[in-house]
């Protein structure tokens, strides 16, 4: 490692330099989760670690990884270390530097001194073309370390030494809004982290083409990693909060008797647990009837814009309705059932409007995904198909949806996972009381006669609860209901759509699989 | 599909400016050939013609691809038709089989008569033709499913066997016959031995060279008369090459064989006739295969087939 390092750079000391860029860049990544977790509550700003409160160790690491970044910078500068710095920083960098210079320039007028909106604005456009020009021009080793030493260095003396701390507040008269330090501090952290993270990364590297790509990786790994962090801690926040709610009055034991009556029972008064069984069979239900009605009028009209239909105004004009169709609001989609479908069925809400009516909002989806997967099958396998004398429609079902099959469930799967959470439609054309005692019975009421329709069903012709329904009902209800009751809820109606992609993934593992065993 | 007509226009005018640049050095060189020799086409053969094609013209839009084309081909033997880029002799293959059909700008005029019937004419059973024209095209293009499920395609699909849970129901279950027909086109291709203990194996997990044979075993099994391929070897290393050259002569003790081909010492190894297609859509030469690479009447022609263009 040192041979190779020592014959790379031929400079004397090139350990102490590495050392440094690791030290900022650790140091960044630290305070960036720590901003993270401060902000969302997991660690308190009142913490305090060998005497010195948070924000004041969040400043200590900014004073430290700021003086380190500038002394680095310098010292490649001049030639204290070789490295392979470029001449200027380049106009990219300075624009950014400008951006952050006239947020940063802006804001402290206005929270130090107090100047109304024009007098910040000019200053912070000041700083900016300042910013933009000088990073601009300076050689590649200054203009990335020093702009960002120097933001570093400030945020850091205002934290150490209690300009800001956790009771700060700024209260900007022109708005109406108030900042506390507690979401202020982590999230400046946080931005402020990104941005000596990346420089520290160029550092790393020595500059120079290999320190760009360095420091863009790192900026966009760190990104990344914020989203899937806020991700899961959205859900980990449900399950908490959902999780003594689901259990309550749950046995599991002795052998195979499990009791969750918060999943198998209904609301009814007296009863010792309530629960939702009624609102997550209404859900399965309205998702699995959207689903029936939905695929395959979806795939035959993919098939048919795709293989039959010729290419021209009309599919163009059809494509442009679909992806328009797709991105109506849903409550759009709510009122036609209501006005629509609901007078032709009893005039009443029903579970059977509402499939029809999540059917609808399902089905320009399974239309956009299913003929982006029929286009994507090469024409090689038509072709060979032509070639044997087998005629189109045979081609389509035995060779070109098979190989399509994979893509048309993932847009499946994206589509349930909208219409199982879709609560105004439901609102309008399926609910009826909130909270019902018992689940409809849709497999048990099938009636066969001898007489035209032959078959009848009661029960898709009634009303039913769904679990966004009843998350909406619990939040509008006010006094009187438990918040309890609706966070549970809103762990089952996660699960019920977690559970719905897992069979979507199921399935497209097999038939992708029947592609490429 | 529009896709493949742009392709096409744009080889067509590389053959323009081809045509150009060949007819300048052909002026010091013979005068005869500014003008093609209807005799030079007249190629006659001892047999029964298989392909009999008669003043052969195709139009993609305002594109003359085919110029009046007149050839027959003798059964059971080697075609070879070669020539440079964008000369035509892919879209004249296509016609034999009318694939040129699911081109929407072409047109085609003429007559093709294959079994004494012209296979322009209105009341034309596609089914029927392909599965008596097979082809083979130039990239290997197996379906990714199963070897047997590849090989027994056309005849499942042609209902000539029935397997699965309807056959078994009915109780006219083909499974053994459908694995005679399968087993029957793999040995015609040559694959039989490397495959025959992985028939349920995805197609796409064979080899390239492996694959073409597939794609020859597939066209095998629904029984045609004549055989095209496109350039049927250019995708493939010269180990397949062999292969595929050798079976295409085995082939031609059985069927009718047409190949199109850039490699010219390919068509001296394998083809008995050789077509060789120049200008744009024109047939300048078609002769006994010795003849054209070694006599050949055109001086263009012999330029050609020496290396001196194209």
């Amino acid at each position: 490692m040192s041979g190779e390092t020592a014959s790379r750079t031929a400079a004397p000391g090139i350990d102490t330099f590495d050392r440094v860029a690791l030290g900022i860049v650790g140091t960044a990544i630290v305070t960036f989760l720590l901003g993270w977790t401060t902000l969302f509550d997991r660690t308190s700003p009142d913490t305090a670690v060998a005497g010195l409160s948070l924000f004041a160790l969040f400043g200590a690491a900014f004073l430290l990884a700021g003086a380190g970044l500038i002394a680095a910078g310098i010292a490649s500068n001049v030639g204290l270390f070789e490295t392979t710095a470029d001449q200027y920083t380049g106009l990219g960098t300075g624009v950014a530097f400008g951006v952050v210079g006239f947020a940063t320039g802006g804001l402290v007028t206005t929270i130090l001194f107090g100047v109304g909106a024009t007098g910040s604005v000019l200053v912070g456009l000041v700083v900016a073309l300042i910013a933009t020009l000088g990073v601009a021009v300076l050689p590649e080793d200054i203009g990335t370390t020093l702009p960002v030493g120097l933001l570093a260095l400030t945020w850091g003396v205002l934290l150490v030494a209690g300009f800001v701390d956790v009771g700060w507040v700024w209260d900007p008269p022109s708005i109406k809004a108030t900042f506390h330090a507690p979401i202020v501090v982590p999230l400046v952290t946080i931005a402020l982290s990104l941005l000596v993270a990346w420089s520290g990364a160029i550092v790393a590297e020595e500059f120079g083409s290999q320190g760009r790509q360095n420091g863009a990786y790192l900026m966009i790994g760190l990104n990344a990693f914020g989203m899937i962090a806020v991700l899961l801690l959205l859900i980990l926040f449900v399950v908490r909060k959902g999780l003594p709610k689901l259990l309550e009055g749950a046995q599991f034991g002795p052998g195979l008797n499990i009791s969750v009556p918060f999943l198998t029972k209904g609301v009814v008064l007296g009863q010792q647990y309530n629960g939702i069984f009624p609102a997550i069979v209404g859900t399965v239900w309205l998702v699995i009837g959207a689903v029936v009605l939905a695929i395959p009028m979806g795939i035959g009209a993919a098939v048919f814009l795709t293989e039959y239909a010729e290419q021209g105004r009309f599919t163009a004009v059809i494509e442009t309705a679909t992806n328009a169709l797709w991105s109506t609001p849903s409550i759009v989609y709510g009122l036609f059932g209501y006005a629509f479908l609901v007078p032709r069925f009893g005039n009443r809400n029903s579970l059977l409007a509402g499939m029809m009516v999540l059917g609808f909002m399902l089905l320009p989806l399974v239309v956009i995904t299913s003929r982006e997967a029929i286009k994507s099958v090469p024409d090689e396998y038509r072709d060979a198909s032509a070639a044997l004398g087998v005629n189109q429609w045979q081609t389509i079902r035995s060779v070109v949806l098979p190989a399509a099959m994979p893509g048309v469930v993932t847009g499946v799967i994206l589509g349930v996972g909208r219409i199982a959470g879709e609560t105004a439609p439901i609102l309008l054309v399926t609910s009826g009381q909130p909270f019902p005692a018992r689940a409809p019975s849709i497999l048990g009421s099938f009636r066969f006669t001898a007489a035209p329709p032959f078959v009848q069903n009661e029960a898709l012709l009634q009303a039913s609860s769904a679990l966004p329904y009843q998350l909406y009902a619990v939040i509008t209800a006010g006094v009187g209901q438990e918040e309890a009751f609706g966070w549970g809820t809103a762990l089952v109606l996660l699960m019920v759509v977690l559970g719905f992609y897992a069979i979507g993934i199921t399935s497209r593992i097999y038939f992708r699989k029947k592609l490429n065993q | 599909m529009s896709d493949q007509t742009v392709t096409r226009t744009n080889e067509e005018q590389q053959s323009n400016s081809l045509t150009e640049q060949q007819s300048n050095s052909l002026t010091v060189d013979a005068e005869t050939d500014e003008r093609l020799v209807d005799s030079w086409t007249n190629y006659e053969f001892e047999g029964e013609a298989a392909i009999t094609v008669e003043d052969l013209d195709v139009y993609y839009g305002d594109d003359h691809a085919i110029d009046s084309i007149s050839m027959e081909i003798p059964e059971q033997s080697v075609t070879a038709l070669i020539g440079p880029s964008g000369c035509g002799k892919s879209t004249y293959l296509r016609c034999l089989n009318r694939m040129n059909d699911r081109i929407d700008s072409a047109r085609v005029d003429g007559t093709v008569e294959i079994d004494g019937e012209n296979i322009y004419e209105g009341d034309t059973d596609l089914v029927e033709l392909r599965k008596k024209v097979g082809m083979v095209f130039q990239s290997p293009n197996p379906f990714p499913k199963s070897i047997r499920q590849n090989v027994s395609y056309g005849p499942r699909k042609h209902g000539d066997v029935n397997v699965g849970l309807l056959g078994k129901l009915l109780g006219g279950d083909d499974s053994e016959a459908e694995l005679q027909i399968v087993e029957r086109s793999l040995k015609q291709a040559a694959l039989w031995d490397e495959v025959s203990d992985r028939l349920e194996d995805n197609a796409l997990g064979l080899s390239g060279g492996q694959q073409q044979r597939l794609c020859i075993a597939r066209c095998l099994a629904v029984d045609p008369d004549v055989i095209l391929m496109d350039e049927p070897a250019s995708a493939l290393d010269p180990v397949a090459t062999a292969k595929i050259e050798d079976l295409i002569e085995q082939l031609a003790e059985e069927y009718t064989v047409v190949v199109v081909t850039h490699n010219m010492q390919q068509a001296a190894r394998i083809s008995d006739q050789t077509a060789v297609f120049l200008t744009g859509g024109q047939l300048v030469e078609y002769d006994d295969t010795n003849k054209i690479f070694e006599n050949p009447e055109s001086d263009r022609v012999e330029d050609y087939v020496t290396g001196k263009f194209g």
